[in-house]
C-alpha cells in the first residue's frame, strides 16, 4: 500500500465520514456546510487516488467535480434561503 | 523520482490531509454554524492546495501537473465564495442580515 493509498484512505475516514454526519442533521442551511466539507475532501481523494492508481485520465472527474459543485452550492444556498 | 523529490511531496500531501482531516472533525464536534464555516476556510486555503502541490511535485513538470494545479487553483478559488454564500444565507435566516431589496 502506497503512501498515496494510505492518504486517500485517511481522507476516506476522516474527511468524507464528518462530512456525511454535518450533512444529515440541522438545518437546511446548516447541511450546506457538511455538503462543503465533503466537496472539498471527495475533491482531495479523487486527486490521491488517480495518483495512485497512476492513472492521469482519472484526474478529470475532481476537475468537474470542482466546478459543479461551486454552481450546485450556490444553488442550494438560494434554494434554502429565506423568500422575500 | 529521487528519494527527497518523494519525501517532499509526500510530506507535503501529508500536511494537507492533516488539515483537511482537523478541519472536517473540528467543525463536526463545534455546534454554531457560524464556527463551523471558520473551519472551511483552512480546508480550501491550505489543506487542498498543499495536498495540490505535492501530488504536483510528484508528477513532475507534465500536463498532469498542471491540471492537479488546475483543479487545486479552483478549489482555492471558489471556496470562499461558498463559504460567504453558506454564511450570508445563514445570516439571513437568523435575522442577522437584511434580505435582499427587490429591485
Amino acid at each position: 500500500m502506497t503512501a498515496w493509498m494510505i492518504e486517500t484512505v485517511v481522507l476516506a475516514v476522516g474527511g468524507v465520514g464528518p462530512a456525511i454526519l454535518l450533512a444529515a442533521r440541522g438545518r437546511p442551511v446548516q447541511r450546506l456546510v457538511g455538503l462543503q466539507v465533503g466537496t472539498v475532501s471527495v475533491t482531495v481523494l479523487l486527486m490521491l487516488f488517480a495518483q495512485s492508481q497512476h492513472q492521469s485520465s482519472y484526474l478529470i472527474v475532481p476537475l468537474v467535480l470542482v466546478v459543479l459543485s461551486f454552481v450546485g452550492t450556490l444553488v442550494f444556498t438560494r434554494l434554502t434561503g429565506p423568500k422575500p | 523520482m529521487s528519494g527527497v523529490t518523494a519525501a517532499v511531496a509526500v510530506g507535503l500531501s501529508a500536511a494537507g490531509v492533516l488539515v483537511i482531516v482537523a478541519c472536517a472533525v473540528l467543525a463536526l464536534v463545534t455546534n454554531d454554524l457560524y464556527a463551523r464555516l471558520h473551519f472551511l476556510s483552512p480546508m480550501t486555503s491550505l489543506g487542498a492546495p498543499l495536498v495540490t502541490l505535492g501530488l504536483a511535485v510528484s508528477s513532475g513538470w507534465s500536463l498532469t501537473a498542471g491540471q492537479l494545479l488546475l483543479t487545486g487553483a479552483l478549489l482555492l478559488v471558489t471556496g470562499p465564495g461558498l463559504e460567504v454564500a453558506i454564511g450570508r444565507t445563514a445570516a439571513q435566516q437568523d435575522g442577522i442580515e437584511p434580505l435582499e431589496s427587490p429591485e
